[in-house]
């Protein structure tokens, strides 16, 4: 379908790739309007903190980047929508949204989809405890609220994001009890030599490794968590090693357990719109295919930073920068030359920054083994109490798309969507057949994609105000 | 996913093209009346009108000249253990259909009267007799319209059932299998697929393709617009119970219902927009508003939900709004069911009279005859 003549230049996702594509545009003398759900932009990384987290966290420069990326939004002419929701798109680039005024609807004459990543979680039986938490939940709160989700914490999944909190949970004060990793520690050397090429992440990991160690922390390779129960004082931690049976580490007395097994791309929206698709293997995830520019396969829509695939802060803002000045080529407010000139520096920083990001993928990506370990009494899917062991059923029997299983078992029905639980639904599903974990799909979004509170709909209205329609025949 | 079973060499006595509703209950009766029944769906069975409807068996909106073949319909899917195999979880619930204005109350007494007039047992209350029935009501209504015979079913429930029978009666069901053309043969017709390198011979077909009618009628040289509803629904997350009935209102335009699970269902026919060819649609932002307004101003307490879906399903209507059932040609070998108001709740039993009608049975299907459209064409000699 061809994209629709009248509309706005949208971008949806006000973190730093989101922020940056908006800026580009309003550079180039086009009118663009920025949605995000936060009440600031900022994004995951650049979140802007609450004054109480300003007080708690010693300054870093997420903050600082973060203000900056919010002082440039506000001087300059990009129509910002803060706290309104993207829940849902038409056919013809109409964006569904729930704003502070109830619901409106947006259309798009060219839509930049920014609106970043989502996290994997791996269930373990335990783990519909409150006080079990993702990565990205618990940096939200530590780094953006400035409060610790408890004084004793579990730092538990895989890749550089499991460092990243543990160091933001000893920042304010708070005891890593430790760190279970499903990677290998030789996977982290050889990571290390790639980061050669990334001075800026090498120096940063460098550092959050220094303190760990120097806090004595006990750092689990190839580990996962077994199960974590509710006990008297807490919770307590089993911890497995991978492909073996049994208990290897028992922690007890603990306050939170934060957990994760990587990012992947939130594709609501390019999937909604048909876009093509592609499975990346490295990451474990499907990702809208993209040219170099953030051109998504179809005409007028655009896929960048995380939402293109996950690379992190710095490639985001690079590629952010990018998909903003081909959206002024193809509106023609910039010609092919100019492009190219803009474009030339930021293409080879990307190039190499870009490298060491698709380096790190499959550190982030859970293998077989790990979906093979999970329990068939562990609950999947948390909205519908869907069990392992229905899956591999369901699975025997012949279901082998995930959306026949969601027909079948209901897994993925829920209000989350199966935001929650298709990672670990695909990986159960893969692993008990032996297929590549592709040929599972994803649930097909479904609208909206997140539920709405009814009354935000309705706000205050008088009887006479509701447009009824004629009378149905007699 | 169903086993697919071979496409058939020789001649199928009746091909049934569309498994909704109608299509599926006309098979499943052909079959069990003996005939060997082919039925052709382009997509898995039940995913359109008859998969995503609101299930509600009302007699407050149907057509008042239908609420005969309501009320048989309701009956049926009451007691679908016994005819379909499965019970599919149907609930009789009271019915109200209510009035806030004087304007309102009159079209509600106009409206109940007619049904009643039709058979509907339904009755003017006062508002306190209504509140007594649904407590969670708002308060200021005028009048209300009553009917015991009401109630709901999960639509999304059916199509499995309906595959179970199916098969049990020996239907050969071909799901994926989009009909592109019908040609007359010596002995019936030979029907092309998509998907099949060979047509399918029939000795007669059944067009049931419901909102897609239109163009499959032009093959048989009718010419009749069906027009396209884009009806919007909402359920909202589950939530502690806040209604016991079935509640619309006196236009019609509200049906609101609270399931089993504790979900709730808002629909009523208000309007998104789409397209049929593409399959594409767009909620209309002033309608969800509406729809939702005027659910909660009748049942306060939504204010509490969450909406968990929105979604937007297409529905077949004639012009003059009443179904089309019967044949097609004056051989007496090519049928067409569909685009019945309030179809769901009347398809078993409106399927059903099709069946017996092709089984040489002689039901009174007079008023949905198809060539009430085509003044020009010779009426069919009746059989
Ligand atoms: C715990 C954690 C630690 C990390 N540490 C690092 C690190 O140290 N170094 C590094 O380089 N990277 C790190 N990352 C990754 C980094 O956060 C991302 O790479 C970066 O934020 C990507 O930027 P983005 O603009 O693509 O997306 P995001 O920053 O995720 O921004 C997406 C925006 O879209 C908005 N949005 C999403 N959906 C909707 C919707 N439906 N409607 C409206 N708005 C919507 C969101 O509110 C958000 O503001 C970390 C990530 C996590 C979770
Ligand atoms: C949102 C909504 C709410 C409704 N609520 C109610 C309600 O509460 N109560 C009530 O009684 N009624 C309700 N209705 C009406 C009711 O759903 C319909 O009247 C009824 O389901 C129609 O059944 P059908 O079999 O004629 O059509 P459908 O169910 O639409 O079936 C037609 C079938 O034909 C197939 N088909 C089309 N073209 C081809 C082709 N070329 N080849 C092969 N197959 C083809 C389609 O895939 C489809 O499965 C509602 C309808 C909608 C849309």
């Amino acid at each position: 379908m061809s994209p629709p003549e009248r509309g706005a230049l949208v971008v949806v996702g006000g973190g730093v790739a989101g922020a940056t594509a908006a800026l580009t545009i309003s550079r180039h003398g086009l009118p663009v309007t920025l949605v995000d759900e936060q009440p600031q932009a900022g994004g995951q990384i650049f979140r802007a903190p609450t004054p109480h987290a300003r007080r708690q966290v010693p300054p870093n420069h997420e903050f600082s980047d973060g203000d900056r990326l919010r002082a440039l939004l506000a001087a300059s002419r990009v129509e910002t929508r803060p706290a309104t929701r993207v829940w849902g798109v038409s056919p013809r680039m109409e964006l569904d949204v729930l704003g502070p005024d109830g619901i409106d609807q947006l259309p798009a004459r060219a839509l930049v989809v920014a609106n970043g990543a989502t996290e994997r979680l791996l269930p373990f039986p335990g783990w519909t405890d409150p006080r079990v938490i993702g990565l990205a939940g618990a940096s939200i709160l530590l780094r953006n609220a400035g409060t610790l989700p408890g004084r004793r914490v579990v730092v538990a999944g895989a890749g550089p994001l499991l460092f990243s909190v543990a160091h933001q949970v000893m920042e304010p004060g708070g005891h890593v009890v430790a760190v279970i990793d499903a990677g290998r520690r030789g996977d982290w050397l050889r990571l290390g030599a790639t980061l050669m090429r990334d001075p800026a992440r090498l120096r940063m990991a460098a550092q959050w490794m220094t303190r760990l160690r120097l806090a004595g922390i006990p750092i689990h390779h190839q580990t996962h968590i077994a199960a974590v129960h509710a006990a008297p004082h807490g919770l307590s931690v089993a911890v497995a090693k991978t492909g073996r049976p049994g208990v290897a580490y028992q922690y007890d007395d603990v306050d939170a357990v934060a957990c994760g097994h990587g990012l992947k791309p939130t594709t609501l929206l390019t999937r909604t719109l048909g876009a093509r698709h592609r499975f990346d293997s490295a990451g474990g995830y499907w990702e809208p295919e993209t040219d170099s520019s953030g051109r998504t396969s179809r005409a007028g829509l655009y896929a960048t930073g995380d939402a293109a695939g996950i690379r992190g802060a710095a490639v985001a803002r690079l590629r952010g920068l990018i998909t903003g000045h081909a959206v002024a080529l193809d509106q023609g407010a910039i010609t092919a030359r100019d492009f190219a000139r803009l474009t030339r520096r930021p293409r080879m920083l990307l190039r190499r920054l870009d490298h060491v990001s698709r380096t790190m993928l499959p550190l982030l990506n859970a293998s077989a083994p790990l979906f093979r370990a999970i329990p068939d009494d562990a609950i999947v899917c948390r909205c519908e109490r869907v069990r392992a062991a229905t899956l591999r059923e369901t699975a025997a029997t012949g279901a082998r798309d995930l959306n026949q299983i969601k027909a079948w078992t209901r897994c993925g029905m829920g209000p989350c969507q199966g935001r929650m639980c298709e990672d670990g639904a695909r990986g159960v599903l893969a692993a008990s057949c032996d297929l590549p974990p592709e040929e599972a799909g994803s649930f097909t979004p479904r609208t909206p994609f997140f539920p709405l509170p009814l009354a935000a709909l309705t706000g205050t209205f008088a009887y006479s105000d509701i447009p009824l329609p004629k009378a149905a025949p007699l | 996913m169903t086993m697919k079973p071979a496409w058939p060499d020789a001649p199928v006595d009746v091909a049934v093209i569309g498994g909704g509703v109608m299509g599926a209950t006309a098979a499943l009766f052909l079959a069990r009346g003996g005939m060997r029944v082919a039925l052709l769906d382009r997509q898995d069975l039940f995913r359109s009108a008859s998969g995503v409807n609101a299930g509600t068996l009302t007699l407050h909106m149907t057509r008042a000249q239908l609420i005969p073949h309501a009320m048989r319909g309701r009956e049926m899917w009451l007691t679908s253990r016994e005819w379909l195999g499965t019970d599919v979880g149907a609930l009789a619930t009271p019915g109200l259909s209510l009035a806030f204005t004087e304007g309102e109350e009159a079209l509600l007494r106009e409206r109940a009267r007619v049904r009643q007039q039709a058979g509907a047992p339904i009755e003017i209350v006062p508002p306190a007799r209504a509140i007594a029935i649904e407590p969670g009501l708002n308060p200021s209504i005028r009048a209300a319209a009553y009917c015991a015979l009401d109630g709901h079913i999960p639509a999304y429930r059916v199509g499995r059932a309906y595959a179970r029978a199916l098969a049990g009666a020996g239907v050969s069901l071909f799901e994926h299998c989009a009909v592109t053309a019908i040609h007359p043969s010596g002995n019936g017709y030979d029907i092309s697929c998509a998907e099949q390198a060979r047509p399918l011979a029939a000795r007669r077909v059944v067009l049931a393709a419901g909102v897609w009618l239109e163009k499959m009628l032009g093959w048989f040289g009718h010419t009749i617009p069906i027009r396209c509803l884009i009806n919007q629904l909402v359920v909202t997350e589950t939530m502690p119970q806040v209604m016991g009935s079935v509640v619309s209102i006196a236009n019609g335009l509200l049906s609101l219902k609270q399931f089993a699970n504790g979900s709730v269902l808002i629909g009523g026919g208000w309007q998104g927009e789409g397209n049929i060819h593409d399959g594409g649609t767009r909620v209309i932002p002033e309608n969800l508003r509406g729809n939702v307004r005027l659910a909660q101003h009748v049942i306060p307490r939504l204010s509490q939900a969450q909406i968990l879906r929105v979604w937007l399903g297409l529905e077949s209507e004639t012009p003059d709004a009443m179904p089309l059932i019967g044949a097609l040609t004056p051989r007496d070998d090519a049928f067409v069911i569909g685009c019945a108001h309030s179809g769901f709740t009347s398809g078993p039993y409106m399927g059903r009279l099709l069946a017996e009608r092709i089984l040489g049975g002689t039901p009174d299907l007079s008023a949905f005859d198809p060539h009430r459209f085509s003044p020009s064409s010779t009426p069919e000699p009746s059989p």
